[in-house]
Order: structure tokens, then sequence, then C-alpha cells
């Protein structure tokens, strides 16, 4: 990844990532590798997260409680880290999705202003 | 527990590279390809474990120097903010320092002694005299307690006294105090030249030097000890000279021995001074010193009512009068800081509207609520900490005009007060706490908004919750202004009271001289007399002078001598009944203006060979012979008067005020012809009525010279300076309240000026609409005004409301006025009410001539 990046970018895919994981843990438990995979898939492939960013964002959640972490083995015999959305993570996740949909409108808007100006 | 963790990082990490693997493998890949192919896709392990890692740190410094640089490029940006709050902040931290610099000299910092605190003073004192002596023994007690106390390591005895330096230089008068063999040892101060003094010192021929006279006057001599100095008269060999810095007690500047000689009709109460033992407790020393006084042998004519033991800290001794004012400032200055605060917080505000675009961008692209929070009080720490540099810089000003303005040793241990490491390190905690402090309300506000508003509307509208904030902080700050103008005006009534209550005498054209006698030379009554009839008619003689007298104890002055008496035909006087015991010659009622109500004045008849008379003042009169005639009466002032002890009333004359109390004294008057009281009558201040003032008193002087040349003015002054003197303490506070006061009004003024100047600035498209509507610039006048009056009303409220409940703590300042005077009250109110309307005119102004085109096109 590039060493250059301004502020925003920075924020810009932490706080997006922080949504997207909530809401791939939505429908259940799931390891990191898990998590990457489903992103992947529901993106279409668009979006490839780096692990670089990933296991940040997992730790930073289970740190601020969102998401909480347990070890188990899965199908095929391999010790994981699964991850599950708590309550407060629920909660979370619907104002960051509010909030991104209002982010997104107010863009929309000045991208594409209404016809009459406003003064 | 840190291993742990990484080593579950590690295997997590290890578990997802194992997945890829396998999933790879089950495509069909060799275990070995699929290995690398995951490896190389995962990416450096080491790198991803490590930034993970970093989540679980607290605050990353990284982050924090990012922050700092974030907030150091956002400030610039604004720059009329950021100084406007800096020097906001910087004037109100310095105060602050300031005044903590003398509070930390004069309270907190340890006495200059080694191990101070177990140092303390014994006492032992009848509970009820009607004066307030300072802690001590009396002396016969003290010559047994001396013997018998096992509490304290050592103890020492010593009195304050004064003495003239001749012979070096222009005659001197200087503190100094007479002390015991054992004084230097208990302080543990040895001289840094030649030595303290032994048991076998007790006459009145050695002296210890202080540092500054050893300089000053001996030019650093080092082998002055064995030269001889005069002190009031009298050839002292100097044995020793104290180290720089050290003046114990008071400000003493020589000490002499101690002798006690014990005197069968009177008792002298003497400062003791002891060094707790290790582990000994003030208890313990309480309980010893009440059980050796029980068993001290009494003396018939003793003091029979109540007395008080008492192990008293030295510290509290020597910082005890001062404290309760250093309270007052220290509490009046913090307000001043915490207007600024509000004013900055305000500023903030205003600043915080103006980036909502910034904020609300920053936290739809997902800033947290607390990573925005933090860097916005990272910022306001910034201002802060700026404010706080700044602030030293004022502080070392305020500390010098701080003590420009105290009276003259009113403030102990005045050398101590300076800006050290601990007043730095208090302002540093100052700052950054007053930046956290008005930071965090406009940073919970900026980090609560939601940003679709704020994107929306672009920043143009007024945030309501914003304009009510700011509006809040103002009337609070306009609040807390009134608390300390309140605090101000009081004490301005009192003192004004205090100079121009009735205080019995005249001060107009009167000059008051006071001298003391050497002991050496006018040891003894007749000499006593002789000087004080030449020096009457010495003044006499001047031309422009229209009456001559001379008394003991001039009004205004901080000594004097008070006792109670024995009247005829009755049981002793109530206990408790203490008052003023004066000698005065003939004509010192018509000099000093003191009225005579009855009777007469003395005159140059009522001499030793004379029937024994005296004049009383009217309370006594009053008190003793209720109802009847006083004059004829006669008193005594022995407890068991034989026939020739007997005083005639001859006079009855007004009470006068005679101390700081500013309260009106019972007093009695003896003639100088008649009395016998060589100790006080050594201490003598002529007063002369003069038409011409002030300008009399070189010739008061040369009078001085002619009469004996070796003997120095103590104090020469008109009436009026003698109650300014007496009154600098109060004076001082006034002035200091009045500054803070007045720096706290002009930070309200100007917050209110700023929130209202934003209001319009904000609204000037509403009011241009208005106006666009019909409405005249006198109306939009009127709506600006109405604002201003609410917050001034809202403020002014709250701040009566806080001033009923504050200004107690000045009770003990204030004289004839009460703290919660209802027309001080009103007037401040009044006062601060105009103040907010003129902060609030300009930008009334400015509103109504908004022009409507620009403001509605913008």
């Amino acid at each position: 990844m590039p060493k250059e990046r301004g502020l925003s970018r920075i924020e810009l895919l932490q706080g997006t990532l922080d949504m997207i994981v909530l809401q791939t843990l939505r429908w259940g438990p799931r390891h990191g590798y898990g998590i990457a995979q489903m992103i992947r898939a529901n993106s279409r492939d668009a979006l490839q997260v780096e692990t670089g960013s990933l296991y940040p964002a997992l730790h930073r959640l289970e740190k601020q409680r969102l998401i909480s972490a347990d070890w188990t083995v899965s199908g095929n015999g391999q010790r994981v880290r699964e991850y599950t959305l708590t309550a407060a993570g629920r909660k979370q996740l619907t104002t960051q999705r509010s909030r991104w949909e209002q982010l997104s409108s107010a863009i929309a808007a000045i991208l594409e202003p209404p016809a009459e100006s406003e003064s | 527990m840190t291993a742990r963790r990484d080593d579950d990082l590690r295997a997590e990490l290890e578990a997802h590279v194992a997945m890829a693997a396998a999933e790879r493998v089950a495509w069909g890949e060799t275990p070995e390809a699929a290995e690398r192919a995951a490896r190389r896709e995962f990416g450096n392990l080491t790198h991803v474990s490590e930034v993970t890692r970093e989540q679980h740190r607290g605050v990353s410094l990284e982050r924090f120097v990012q922050d700092i640089r974030y907030g150091i490029r956002s400030l610039r940006r604004t720059p009329t903010f950021t100084v406007a709050a800096v020097l906001t902040l910087a004037l109100a931290i310095g105060a602050n320092s300031a005044v903590f610099s003398v509070v930390n000299g004069v309270l907190l910092r340890p006495l200059p002694f080694p191990d101070p605190d177990r140092l303390f003073l014994v006492s032992y004192l009848p509970k009820d005299l009607p004066w307030d002596p300072p802690p001590g023994l009396v002396d016969r007690q003290w010559l047994d307690y001396r013997q018998r106390q096992r509490a304290f390591e050592r103890v020492t005895g010593y009195t304050r006294r004064a003495g003239t330096l001749t012979g070096a230089g222009d005659a001197a008068r200087l503190a100094g105090a007479r002390v015991d063999a054992n004084f230097f040892g208990v302080l543990r101060i040895s001289p840094a030249i030649g030595r303290g003094f032994t048991p076998d010192d007790n006459g009145e021929d050695v002296v210890v030097l202080g540092d500054r006279i050893w300089r000053e006057r001996f030019s650093a001599d080092p082998r002055i000890v064995g030269r001889a100095v005069h002190i009031d008269g009298v050839s002292h060999v100097v044995v020793g000279v104290m180290p720089s810095g050290f003046g114990f007690p008071g400000s003493a500047e020589f000490w002499t021995p101690l002798r006690v000689t014990l005197n069968e009709h009177n008792s002298f109460i003497l400062s003791v001074l002891g060094r707790l033992r290790e582990r000994g407790s003030t208890d313990e020393a309480r309980q010893e010193l009440e059980a050796l006084a029980e068993a001290m042998p009494r003396d018939p004519k003793d003091h029979d009512g109540p007395m008080e033991a008492a192990i008293l800290p030295l510290k509290s001794m020597i910082t005890g009068k001062i404290a309760p004012a250093l309270f007052v400032f220290t509490g009046a200055v913090a307000f001043v800081l915490l207007i600024a605060c509000v004013n900055v917080a305000n500023l903030l505000l205003i600043r915080a509207a103006s980036r909502r675009r910034e904020m609300a961008v920053r936290v739809a692209l997902g800033a947290g609520r607390l990573r925005l929070l933090r860097q916005l009080l990272t910022e306001s720490a910034l201002v802060g900490v700026a404010g706080g540099v700044l602030g030293i810089l004022v502080a070392q000003l305020g500390v010098r005009a701080l003590l420009a303005i105290a009276p003259d040793g009113r403030i102990p241990r005045v050398d101590e007060v300076r800006v050290d490491g601990t007043v730095l390190a208090f302002t540093l905690v100052v700052s950054l706490v007053t930046g956290v402090a008005f930071g965090v309300v406009p940073a919970l506000q900026s980090a609560r908004q939601a940003p679709q508003e704020a994107m929306a509307h672009g920043g143009r509208t007024v945030g309501t919750a914003h304009g009510r904030l700011r509006a809040s902080l103002v009337a609070i700050e306009v609040a807390l202004a009134l608390v300390l103008l309140t605090g101000a005006a009081l004490m301005i009534k009192s003192f004004l009271r205090m100079r121009g209550v009735d205080k019995g005498y005249d001060a107009r054209h009167v000059v008051a001289m006071t001298v003391d006698l050497p002991s050496l030379r006018y040891g003894d009554a007749p000499r006593q007399r002789a000087f004080h009839d030449r020096m009457l008619a010495e003044l006499a003689a001047i031309p422009s002078v229209q009456d001559v007298g001379a008394v003991t104890f001039k009004p205004m002055s901080d000594v004097g001598m008070m006792g109670d008496f024995v009247v005829e035909g009755a049981s002793p006087t109530p206990h408790g009944f203490g008052l003023d015991k004066l000698v005065v010659s003939p004509g010192y009622f018509p000099s000093m203006g003191v009225r005579l109500v009855r009777g007469r004045e003395f005159t140059t008849a009522d001499d030793a060979r004379a029937e024994g008379v005296i004049i009383v003042s009217e309370s006594v009169a009053r008190r003793v012979w209720p109802g009847s005639d006083p004059i004829g009466k006669r008193v005594s002032m022995e407890d068991k008067p034989t026939s020739r002890d007997w005083l005639t009333v001859v006079g009855v004359a007004a009470d006068v005020v005679q101390d700081r109390s500013m309260e009106k004294h019972s007093a009695m008057y003896f003639p100088y012809a008649q009395s016998s009281w060589t100790f006080v009558m050594s201490h003598t201040t002529y007063v002369v009525r003069s038409d011409i003032g002030t300008s009399v008193a070189p010739a008061m002087r040369a009078a001085l010279r002619r009469a004996d040349p070796d003997i120095p003015a103590q104090k020469l002054q008109t009436m009026d300076e003698a109650l300014l003197d007496v009154v600098a303490d109060p004076l001082f506070q006034t002035r200091l309240l009045g500054a803070f006061s007045f720096i706290a009004m002009l930070l309200a003024a100007i917050g209110t000026y700023g929130v209202l100047a934003y209001d319009v600035a904000e609204r000037s498209r509403e009011i241009a609409l208005r106006m666009a509507l019909g409405a005249q610039p006198g109306t939009v006048i009127a709506m600006v005004m109405r604002r201003t009056v609410t917050l001034a009303v809202a403020g002014a409220t709250l701040g009566v409301l806080a001033s009923l409940g504050l200004t107690h703590v000045l009770t003990k300042s204030l004289y004839d006025v009460k703290p919660t005077d209802p027309g001080t009250l009103v007037s401040v109110v009044a006062g601060i009410v105009v103040v907010a309307l003129l902060a609030g005119l300009v930008p009334a102004r400015r509103a109504s001539r908004v022009r409507v085109l620009t403001a509605l096109s913008d």
C-alpha cells in the first residue's frame, strides 16, 4: 500500500471498513479469513480488503466491544478465532448505515443540484 | 498478558494463511504452491500483526503528534481567533499565577528554617482579655516552664523590640528582638560570622546584627566582631552577624540578649518558641503545659479567670493574618480565569460554527466522535498552553505590581515571593486544565451534530442550540463579573465608611511626631518629663503652631496600653472591661481636636504635688456612673488602693477610635506630670495643630534636634496619613479586588459584544428580509438591544443570587457594611446592565445598516 495518504482517506477506509465488517457479521459469527472472503464475494470482487487493514479493524471493533471474539474449531478442523456481532455493534451498525445514507444523499445533492437555486 | 495476546494474534493470522492455502489445495494446487501463494496474498505477517497490535495500545504517540500538528495548522488558519483567545488566557492565567506566587511564597513554602514543622509557639493566657495578645507566657511562668518542660527539645523566649542605631550613618530606627541563649539553636540557624548568645550574655552590652545592616552600615566588614555599635544610645559589642535572609521575628535586623527581671506590680508576656521532640505530639505538649501551669505557685493578684493553653504551629502565626485576604484574592482571580474560559469557549463556539462543514465531512467519512473530540480538545489545550506560556510573562509583571501596591511590611515573607518552579508547574497545570475546560463544551457540540444538517445548510443558518449555548455562557460570564464587582463595591463602600466615620478627633491640620526615648539617658520620670517640657516649649515656639500637646499612644497607632481599674465605693469593674490608658500633656485635647464633653482639661497645675486627677471618656462615664455626674468621682489603677492612690475625675472627653478596629474605645487620660509609668512615657507622640499643615514638619524636626540631636523622629505624619497607615490593608484589598473586577467586567463586556456581533452577522439575511419587508432601522436596533437586555438581566439575576451566597466571605474585611448591602447590589446591577447595553450598541447599529441587497444575494 502507498505510504502517501491524506488524513481523510485513512479515515474513509477505516470508518467504512468498520461498517462493512459489522454488516458482514450481521449474518452470524465468522473468522477473519471468512470475513475477507465474504466482503470480496459480496462486492463482486470490487473490494479486496488488505489483511493489514482487516485485522486492525477487527481488533479495534473488539476493543470497542462492538464485536466479541472466541476461539473455536472450524468445519475442517482448523482452530480459528471467531467474531460475533454484539448488541452494541448492531446499534452502531444502524447509526452508521443511516449516516452513510445521509452522506450519499448529500453528496448526490451536491453533484446533481436541483434546478432552482436556494436564493 | 501481552505475550499471550501476541501468541493469540500469531495463531489467528497463521490460521488465516492455513485456510487460504487449504482452499487453494481444494482448487487443485499443490500444498507447497498453495502455501506460497497464500503467504504472498496475505502480505507481511509481521507488519500485519504489528498494526493490529497497535489497536490495543492506549493513545498512540504518533496520533497525538498528528493531532498537535493538525491543531497548530488549523489555529494558524484563524489568526484573529487564536490571538484573541491566547491573549485573554494569558491575562487570566498570568493573574492567577501572580496571586499563586504570593500564596506559594507566604503560605505554602516551608519556613526558611531546618525542619520547620517541629517549631511551635507555647501559650498560656487568660481567655477573656479585652484585647487580643499574641501567644506567649507570662514572665514568671516562663522561668518555671523553661526548667520543667520535657515535650520540646529546647525552648526559647523572646520579645520584639525596636532600637535606634546611631554612629553608623544616619540614625536609623530598626526592628529587633530580645532573645535568650537558646534562640538561634531552636531555629537551627547559626550566625554567618561570630557567635550567638550564651547564658552569660544577660546584659545589654552585646548584639547580633542582621546581614543588611552589616552590609549597608558596616560595608560588610569581616572583622566586625568585637566592634562597638550604639543602639538607643547604648554601646553594644557586636558578637555575630546572621546570614542573609534571616529576619525572625518580624523583620528583625538586630538581636540583643533577653533579660527577665520580675516586677512586683507588672508581668510581661514573652513569646515562647519550642522545637518539638522527634515523634512528640502537640497534644502531649499541651497537656504537659496545662499540668505545669496548674502546679505553678499563684500570686493572689494574678488573673483568676479561665486560662487557655495552646501549642501553635509557628507558621500559622507568621501567616495567620494574611491568609484570609489571600483566600479572597485567590477566589477573585479564579473568577477572572473562569470568565476568560467562558469567553474563549464562546470564541470556540463561534469558530466551531464556521467549521461545521469540515466536521460534518469528517464525521461522514467515518472519523469517530472520540477522535474528533480528541482533536478539538488538543486544539483548545494548545491555546491554553500558549496562554500559559505568555501568562508566565504576565505573572512576572503581576507579582511586581502586586508587591508594589501591597502596603509595606504587610505581606509576611515577602522576599520569598517569586515565580519559581512550583509556580511554573502550577501555571502549566492551570493552562492545560483551562484548555480542556473551555474546550470541552464546544467540542462536544461539534462532535455531536448531525452531518446531514450541516452539509445541507452549508453553515448558513443559525444553529439554535449553538446560539442558546453561547447566550447562556455570556449570562454566566456576566454573573461571574457581577459577583466580583459586588465584592469590590462592598470593599469600596466599607473603605469610604471607614475613612468617613467620626473618629472622635479632628484630623485637620494635625501633624504628629512620634519619638522613643532611650532608657539609658531617659530612664526615670523626671528626666522624661524634662524632655517633654523642652519639646512642648520648642514646638509651641514655632510661629504657625496653634496648639501643642503630647500623648503616649496617638489615635491610629498599632500599639497601646490597656488595663482595668477600681472604682471607689463599687465592686471591682466587671471582667473584660479593659480600656486604653493614655498619658497626655496639658493642651493635648485641643491640639488633637478631641472634644471635652464635661469638666476641664489638664493644666500645668496638675503636677506631682497636686491631687491626682484623671479624665475619662464618655463611654466610661456612662458605664461606671450611669445617670450621675462623673466629675468628682474617684478611681484607682491599683488593685488595693491606699488613700494616695485615688484619682479624681475632672473631665469627660469624647470616645476616640484608637486602632485599626475602627471602633471607638473607652479611655482614661492621666497627666504627664503625675504619671510614673516610665515604660510607656518613653514612647511619645507630639501633636501639633498648625494652619500650614504638613509644611510645619521641618520646623518640628528642627525642634527635636535642638532638644536631643541623637533621637530620630520615628514617625512624622499628618493624622490623615496615620489613618491611611491603619487602613492600608483594606485599601490594598480594595485596590486588588477592584483591579480584578475591572478585568472581569472588561472580559464580560467583550464576551457580550462578541456574541451579539456574531448573532447579527449570522442573522444578516433575516434582518435584511425584515427590512425589505418594511422594518425600520429603529426596530432592528430594538430587536438586538432586546436580546442584549435579556442576556444582561439573565446574567445579573444569576449574579445577584451568587453574590448573596458568596459575599459573606468578605464579612471580616467589611466595616459597617453588610455583605448583602442592597444599595451596593442595586448599583452594581445597574452598572453591569449599562455596560452590557454599551456592548450591544455597536452590533445593534451595524444590524440597522445591513444592506438589503448584499445580504440577500449572498
